[in-house]
Formats: structure tokens, C-alpha cells, sequence
């Protein structure tokens, strides 16, 4: 069962390229393109979590915001606006996070996870192909048979996973998998890609991409 | 310290000094013309005594015998001790052997305390009179004294009388004036703390205006009804706050127009960006896929079409705020000739005519900005007109004064909408303009030209009617500008 997003935003491009990065992970998205769209597809609809950006035609973000508290869908501001009065009234408002224009695509998905994951919707179980990682107990099994994993390797696996269909730079590994404040060589993240593809039997789907970095790719 | 116990204080220091030495000369001066008169009764009684002993000094004469001089003279002294005994007097008669004829002295008060010194007496001269004032133990005494001449022997009469009541009356009037000083002091103090507090009450009304202002009530005023120079104060202090109301409110106005700006750019420009940012990235990290790539990069082609002609725009508005402009008496119809054939190729697009019905009209312009006006005009015409429509763009004289008019028969302008067209990045139909690449930045820029060249422009639109735009260039700003 893929969560639902629903996606509020005006411009047709940024509200596509939203669409797509969301779908690349298997979040399923709704687009609404102002206020009040965006406030029947919350009606009529079931969804985990509302991206929504305050510049919106008709009924702008922050008014929408108080016509839809009742439904306790957690919801990720986008605004352009960098204002710190915006970013507190939009807390107060009850927005859960808050992205400023422009995004990069993997900081976006990365907060909706926290969000999801804050709101108990987060998955305790995650697979690729024949792999289930259990997060929680930190366990891996490949067709049912538990695999054992060093803890980075594991912690690697689950940010692969997580970001399927997406490259990550070798430093964006170091950084989600040993911290900001590792300053360690990017070979590191080599030798550990490397035995986590030769353990879970993942060398067709962890794909080496020139000049950027790894992908795992279904 | 505050200003009312200054005006309270010194008030109250000025009124204690002024009023007791004025009560102090009074009494003063009363006891002085008592005494005096004092002195004068006394003195003039001496000389009574003296007229009597004078009346009988014939008789005296014929009977040349010190006996009887000493008991006519005792006779005479007794009858006036007697006369005045009401009161304290006394007499003494001394012959100038320094002998007592007649002296009452012990009777009285004086008896022991004689002063032995008695300078009144000291060349005292006949027909001569002189008095002194004594004090004797804690009671006063005025002596006078003077000689009298009978057969030939000087006769040294003293009459003194006791003015004790005087200074005791004197006293008397101070302890009285004591317990007036006080009592006027008090009631003083009472009423002038009233008066000070009650003058300086619009002051502190006045303190409070200010400090409320202060504050940022702005609006606040000082409500004073009075006529005197604190009336005349508060009504300047709220001429004053007037003023800087206004100045905030227009600071204010400026201020939320400036962010209003900032925030419609900084939305202008970031929403590009971040179809930019977002198309690129997804090209760089997912698979290859020939739609999507192609696609992504039409996004960001046209997007960096639209922040190119942002910045372009953004730069002409930049520009046309230096005020540094070159201007060349110019017929506006020749312009619009100029620019003909690009504007129709321009509007063929859309297969859209452009019918140009030109009247002669000079005047004082910068050309490249005329044009960039016509430009934006005719080029919102065209994206408001539909296919087979046509525009039409007139020049003609009204009042003596050049009008450019630029007319559709398009879609129109709403209108609640008309008076924020002119605003930065204001659009009344967000997704058609961006759609043409506008950034709302048109009528801005249309509009510091205009500005520049002291014209005015008035929009008249009906929906789906069309909209008609004049620019009427005010001749006598000119005129007014070159006299100056």
C-alpha cells in the first residue's frame, strides 16, 4: 500500500517535477492547482501527507491551512518566501515542515520521510526484489533468510532503498549514512556499496553511474 | 524634582519671606510712631511743668529764699505726680549743687535702679530739653530732662515716664503675628499645592501623549482644551504628531510596496529557478528516458527563456529609475511609423491586424523609451486579443495635449483588478501571462516612462470588450519645467 501525497501547487512545471520525483520512490500523487481544488481533493480523498506551497490562486496556503486542521493531514510547506515571519506562521499554523524554493529532490523526500515517520506512517518494513529490511529490529532478509550486515552497511541499504530510481553522489552517502561531520574518503562509501551488492546479490540493481554516483534502479 | 514642587517650593519660600517682612515693617513701623508719639507726650508734659514753674518764677523773686523755692517747686511736682498718678511717672528736681529738691523715684519702681550715668544730663543747656530711652532691669523708661533758671540757680527738672507697655504691646503683636505666619503659611501650602498640581496637570497629560507615541500609538493626541501656552504647546505637539504620522504612514506604505516587490521578484524569480533546479536534477539522477529528457529540457529551456526576459525587464525598470534622460523634440507620429512594420510582424502572429490612425503631434521625448512604451502596450494588446481581432493605435491632440492611445478589442481587464495593473509583477491572470513569458513587469515599466515624461495614463476596459490605454502627455509640465 503506497502513501499518498497530495501535491498543492500552481506552477505547472515545479507541480509536474514534484509529481515525478515522488513517483520514482512509489508515492502515489494527486496535483491540485489552487485553494480550493486543493480543499475538494482533501474532501473527497484519503492522503498521508499535503505538500503545499502558500502562493496559490484563489485561497492562498496559510488560509487553506485553517480550513483543513480537522483532517490532521501533516503538511510540508513550499514557498518561495525566506521571510522567518512566513516560516513561524506556518508552524503555528500547524505546518509540520518547511521547504523554501528552490529544492533539491532529495532534501524534499527526505523530509516527507521525517514527516511520514513522526505521524507513526513511516514503513517499519521496507523491500526491493526479494530484500525486506525490517527497520526497527535492523534486520535484513533475502527470500526469507536473514542476512547479516555491519551497521553502515545496513544504514546504506535502507538510504538506497529508500531513494530507489534516484543517483546519490558519493558524498550525499557519506553525508545521510555517517553523518555530516564524517569527513571520511569517498572510497569508504565504494567499499561498502560493494559488499552490500555482493551479500544481497544486488550487482544488476545497484548500478555505478559515471561521474555522479550509485543507483539502485528496479 | 518635579515641576510642580518647584512651582510649589519656590512659591511657598517667596511667600514666607515676602509676607514676614512686610508683617515685620508693619509692626515695626507701628511701635516706632507709638514710641515717638510716646515721646512726644512725655515731652510735652516735661514742658508743661516747666511753664508752670515758669509762671511762678516772678514770685519766686520776691520771695528769695531757698525754702520757699524748694516747697513752691514741691507743691508744683506733687500736684502733677498727683494729676497723672494713673500712670507711671516721676519726677526729680535737682538744684545745681546736685541736691534733690523733689523726687518721687522711691515711691515707684525706679527706687535702687537708678542708673548712675546720665548722659542726658551732660551739657544740658538752659531752654534746652533732651530725652533717652533706658532700660532698667526688664522694664523700659524714657527720660527727659532739662534746666530752668529761678534767681539765678540752675534747676535740673527729670521727668520720666515708664514705656514698658509699649514693648510689651510690641511683643505681644509679634506672638499674635507668630500664629498668623503659621496658620497663612499652612493655608498657603494647602492651596498652592492644589493650584501647582492643577497647572501642571496638562503637563503630565502631555507625558503620558508622549510616551504613548513613543510607544507607537502613532495616532495618539493630547486632548487639551486650553487657551495658555501649554494649550498653545499641545497643540503644536499634536501638529508635530501629526506630521510624523503621516511620515510614518507613508515610511510604512513605502516600506510594504518595497516588500512587496521583494517578495513578488524573489517568487518571479525562484519559481523558474525551481523548475530549472528540479528538471535538471531529475535528468541527472533517474535512468534515461527520451519523453521525460526531452520534455525536462523543454521545461528548462523555457524557463530560462522566461528568467532571461525577467532580468531584462527587471533591468529596463532598474534603469528607468535613474532619471538621466536625454529629450528631443520628436513627432510622436513619425515614432509609430518607425516601429510599424516590426509591430505587425509582431501581431501577425496571432493574425492579429494593427490599424494606425496618426494625427501630427510634437513634443519632448526620449525615443528608445517611447518605444519600449508602445512596445509593452501593443504587446499586451496582442496577448489579450484573440486571433482575426485587430488593434488599433491613435496619436491625436486634446487640450494641447499629446495622447498616444493604444485600443483593443481583447479579453478586458476586471475590475478590481485595474488599479494594481500598474504594480510590479502584478497579474491579473497569473498562469496566461507567465504562459507569454510575462513577468508582470509591462505596465511598470510603461508607467516610469510615462512618469518620465510627466504623462498620464488612464486604462478604460469592459470585459471581453476590450481595453483601451491613453498616455496624454501634459504639455504644461513642460512648459512650467522650462520657465523654471
Amino acid at each position: 500500500m503506497n502513501k499518498r501525497i497530495l501535491i498543492v501547487e500552481d506552477d505547472v512545471h515545479i507541480s509536474k517535477i514534484i509529481k515525478m520525483n515522488l513517483n520514482l520512490v512509489h508515492y502515489e500523487t494527486t496535483e491540485a492547482y489552487d485553494g480550493y481544488e486543493a480543499l475538494e481533493a482533501i474532501k473527497h480523498g484519503k492522503y498521508d501527507l499535503i505538500l503545499l506551497d502558500i502562493m496559490i490562486p484563489r485561497m492562498d496556503g496559510f488560509a487553506l491551512m485553517e480550513r483543513i486542521k480537522s483532517y490532521q493531514i501533516p503538511v510540508i510547506f513550499l514557498t518561495a518566501k525566506n521571510s522567518v515571519f512566513d516560516k513561524v506562521k506556518g508552524l503555528k499554523l500547524g505546518a509540520d515542515d518547511y521547504i523554501v524554493k528552490p529544492f533539491e529532490a532529495i532534501e524534499l523526500l527526505a523530509r516527507i520521510e521525517t514527516v511520514l515517520r513522526r505521524y507513526g506512517h513511516g514503513d517499519s518494513v521496507i523491500e526491493f526484489k526479494s530484500v525486506k529490511v525490517y527497520i526497527e529490529k535492523r534486520e535484513v532478509t533475502v527470500n526469507g533468510d536473514a542476512v547479516e550486515l555491519t551497521p553502515k552497511e545496513f544504514d546504506l541499504l535502507v538510504v538506497l532503498i529508500k531513494n530507489k530510481n534516484i543517483a546519490l553522489s558519493r558524498e550525499q552517502f557519506l553525508d545521510k549514512v555517517w553523518g555530516g561531520d564524517y569527513f571520511g574518503e569517498t572510497r569508504t562509501v565504494d567499499m561498502h556499496i560493494k559488499s552490500v551488492r555482493k551479500k544481497l546479490n544486488l550487482q544488476d540493481y545497484i548500478k555505478t553511474i559515471y561521474k555522479i554516483g550509485y543507483r539502485l534502479e528496479e | 524634582m518635579k515641576f510642580w514642587q518647584k512651582i510649589y517650593l519656590f512659591s511657598i519660600m517667596a511667600f514666607i519671606v515676602v509676607f514676614n517682612l512686610a508683617s515685620i515693617m508693619v509692626i515695626e513701623r507701628n511701635h516706632s510712631k507709638m514710641l515717638q508719639q510716646e515721646i512726644n507726650n512725655t515731652l510735652s508734659e516735661n514742658m508743661s511743668i516747666n511753664s508752670s514753674v515758669s509762671a511762678i518764677i516772678p514770685l519766686l523773686r520776691i520771695y528769695d529764699s531757698n525754702e520757699y523755692e524748694k516747697s513752691v517747686l514741691t507743691n508744683i511736682a506733687n500736684e502733677f505726680v498727683d494729676k497723672n498718678s494713673h500712670s507711671n511717672i516721676y519726677l526729680e528736681i535737682v538744684d545745681d549743687e546736685r541736691r534733690t529738691i523733689y523726687s518721687n523715684k522711691d515711691s515707684g519702681k525706679l527706687s535702687t535702679n537708678m542708673p548712675s550715668d546720665r548722659k542726658e544730663l551732660v551739657d544740658l543747656q538752659a531752654n534746652e530739653i533732651k530725652y533717652i530711652l533706658r532700660d532698667i532691669d526688664d522694664r523700659t523708661f524714657l527720660f527727659t530732662a532739662n534746666i530752668t533758671e529761678i534767681n539765678n540757680k540752675k534747676y535740673t527738672f527729670t521727668y520720666i515716664k515708664e514705656v514698658t507697655p509699649l514693648y510689651e504691646e510690641r511683643i505681644d503683636q509679634y506672638r499674635f503675628f507668630v500664629k498668623v505666619d503659621i496658620g497663612a503659611c499652612l493655608i498657603y501650602m494647602v492651596v498652592m499645592f492644589f493650584i501647582s498640581k492643577g497647572l501642571t496637570k496638562p503637563i503630565d497629560k502631555m507625558i503620558r501623549t508622549a510616551k504613548d507615541i513613543a510607544q507607537g500609538n502613532f495616532s495618539e493626541r493630547v486632548q487639551l482644551k486650553s487657551k495658555d501656552e501649554i494649550g498653545i504647546l499641545a497643540t503644536n505637539f499634536n501638529a508635530m504628531a501629526v506630521v510624523v504620522e503621516a511620515k510614518i504612514n507613508e515610511l510604512e506604505l513605502h516600506n510594504s510596496e518595497k516588500q512587496r516587490f521583494i517578495d513578488n521578484f524573489t517568487h518571479e524569480l525562484k519559481t523558474p529557478l525551481t523548475s530549472i533546479i528540479g528538471y535538471a536534477n531529475y535528468l541527472k539522477v533517474t535512468k534515461y528516458n527520451e519523453e521525460i529528457f526531452v520534455d525536462g529540457l523543454q521545461v528548462i529551456y523555457s524557463e530560462a527563456k522566461r528568467l532571461e526576459s525577467l532580468s531584462i525587464k527587471l533591468m529596463d525598470l532598474i534603469l528607468l529609475k535613474e532619471d538621466q534622460f536625454q529629450m528631443v523634440t520628436e513627432n510622436l507620429n513619425d515614432l509609430i511609423i518607425e516601429m510599424e512594420s516590426s509591430l505587425k510582424m509582431r501581431a501577425a502572429s496571432k493574425n492579429i491586424k494593427i490599424i494606425t490612425t496618426c494625427d501630427q503631434c510634437s513634443l519632448k521625448l526620449e525615443k528608445d523609451l517611447i518605444k519600449v512604451l508602445i512596445f509593452n502596450l501593443v504587446d499586451n494588446a496582442i496577448k489579450a486579443s484573440n486571433e482575426l481581432e485587430s488593434i488599433t493605435i491613435r496619436t491625436f491632440e486634446s487640450d494641447g495635449n499629446c495622447v498616444l492611445e493604444v485600443a483593443d478589442n481583447g479579453i478586458g481587464i476586471p475590475s478590481d483588478h485595474i488599479d494594481k495593473i500598474f504594480e510590479p509583477f502584478y497579474m491579473a491572470d497569473k498562469a496566461r501571462t507567465r504562459n507569454n513569458n510575462g513577468a508582470g513587469l509591462g505596465l511598470s515599466i510603461c508607467q516610469a516612462v510615462a512618469g518620465i515624461h510627466h504623462a498620464t495614463i488612464e486604462v478604460i476596459s469592459e470585459i471581453n470588450r476590450g481595453t483601451t490605454i491613453r498616455v496624454v502627455f501634459q504639455q504644461r509640465n513642460w512648459q512650467d519645467e522650462v520657465n523654471e
